[in-house]
């Protein structure tokens, strides 16, 4: 991984573009899957995220010196599995609604592999306000491609943008779009067009494993 | 300090983890009433609507809600009013669809001859299809339906409106439909063994 910039500017561009954790690291496909069929959820959801990373990478940078080796990685976990919860009891006790919606997903941030991925390989070495920066924008990153494929689900799904009806009564939703196999194709859709446009814009294409 | 050796290493994981759980559990303490009362509210929406009682906001629902008694019958919690000369009643019901457990509530009248309203709480069946039975659309047809022999009827077609029991099935969702018509006839099946001895 190309972690020697630090220069916030850099960091941007490489976690929402040239880095995506979706669609050049194929990290978080999990939810990616199963939240993307409202925007309204998918948005909530993927704040969640970008919260959860920023505040985690803080946290690790701020102690890093403090953990043990042999428990990093343990206390990682600990102090994303704190956030997550935090996030879980916010939404249950202000938007229920969503809570519901989000169902268990919200428990399942602390797997989302791109914020331990973040912990690991940034903030583990680097200092606590730089760390947040590159947290935020690893969740808007994915955030970045959530919605763009929430934006197709819902749309096709049930020709309405954030519970608006924007198609005509006449269109027929496509059933497809609010299963989950949609987000499959679509994710796949949006990784061979970033890809093609960076090889097109002639810029170091990550090479996956 | 070596911070490798292993007293530092469990001092500072209990610490850590001491520190984390102490402000998680600060968090939900902070929250806790009001969770509690999303919960609470919700059951009494849901057992509004399956009476046919409308509400604006929160505050109102609270209010009708203090007109309904809770009363137990053959170990069944059912939500009972008096309105217009006679009582209804509405009973939470959980039965299973066709990917999992379909929870809701139903209003009856007295002698189970026809359902007042029927509210879904949550399902998981299919979006756009049976996922449907949570529409306005499909539970519009439950408001003040007379039972046909104490029974409801899922048809694919055929006239609906007006026919005793008749209920007009969700397009492509057979499956839905028939769970529906299942936990419902069996809910009415159970209100009138419990209800026999009131009427």
């Amino acid at each position: 991984m190309s972690d020697s910039a630090k220069q916030p500017g850099q960091i941007l561009k490489q976690n929402m573009w040239t880095a995506n954790p979706i669609f050049m690291q194929i990290l978080g496909i999990c939810s990616a899957l199963a939240v993307t069929n409202l925007l309204s959820n998918t948005m909530i959801m993927t704040l969640g995220v970008v919260f959860v990373t920023g505040m985690s990478n803080l946290t690790v940078a701020i102690i890093k010196n403090l953990i043990p080796r042999k428990v990093r990685m343990v206390v990682q976990t600990l102090i994303i599995a704190f956030y997550v919860i935090i996030v879980d009891i916010v939404l249950r006790a202000y938007l229920p609604e969503i809570s519901r919606n989000l169902g268990p997903y919200v428990g399942l941030i602390i797997t989302n592999c791109i914020i331990m991925g973040r912990a690991e390989a940034f903030a583990q070495s680097n200092p606590p306000l730089l760390s947040l920066w590159d947290g935020i924008t690893s969740g808007m990153g994915y955030m970045g491609v959530l919605l763009s494929i929430a934006l197709v689900r819902e749309l096709l799904g049930f020709g309405a943008l954030f519970g608006f009806q924007v198609l005509p009564e006449g269109f027929e939703p496509w059933i497809i779009m609010v299963m989950p196999p949609s987000a499959f194709f679509l994710i796949g859709v949006i990784t061979w067009g970033g890809k093609y446009l960076m090889h097109r814009q002639g810029e170091p294409v990550l090479e996956g494993e | 300090m070596n911070k490798q050796s292993l007293p530092y290493t469990v001092v500072f994981s209990f610490i850590v983890c001491f520190a984390f759980v102490f402000l998680l559990s600060l968090t939900h303490q902070a929250t806790r009433e009001q969770v509690q009362l999303n919960q609470q509210l919700r059951l009494q929406r849901s057992v509004l609507s399956a009476l046919a009682i409308d509400y604006q906001d929160d505050q109102e629902v609270l209010r009708l809600f203090d007109d309904i008694e809770t009363v137990e019958r053959d170990g069944m919690t059912l939500y009972r009013i008096d309105r217009d000369d006679e009582v209804l009643y509405a009973r939470i019901f959980a039965g299973s669809g066709v990917w999992g457990t379909i929870n809701g509530v139903v209003g009856v009248d007295q002698d189970i001859s026809r359902t007042v309203a029927l509210e879904i709480i949550d399902h998981n069946e299919t979006p756009g299809l049976g996922g449907r039975v949570d529409e306005p659309e499909f539970k519009r047809q439950f408001l003040d339906k007379p039972l046909d022999d104490g029974k409801i009827d899922v048809v694919r077609e055929g006239d609906t409106e007006g026919v005793d029991g008749r209920i007009d099935a969700i397009t492509g969702a057979t499956g839905t439909s028939k769970a529906i018509e299942t936990i419902l006839n069996r809910e009415f099946e159970r209100l009138r063994d419990a209800l026999r001895g009131e009427v």
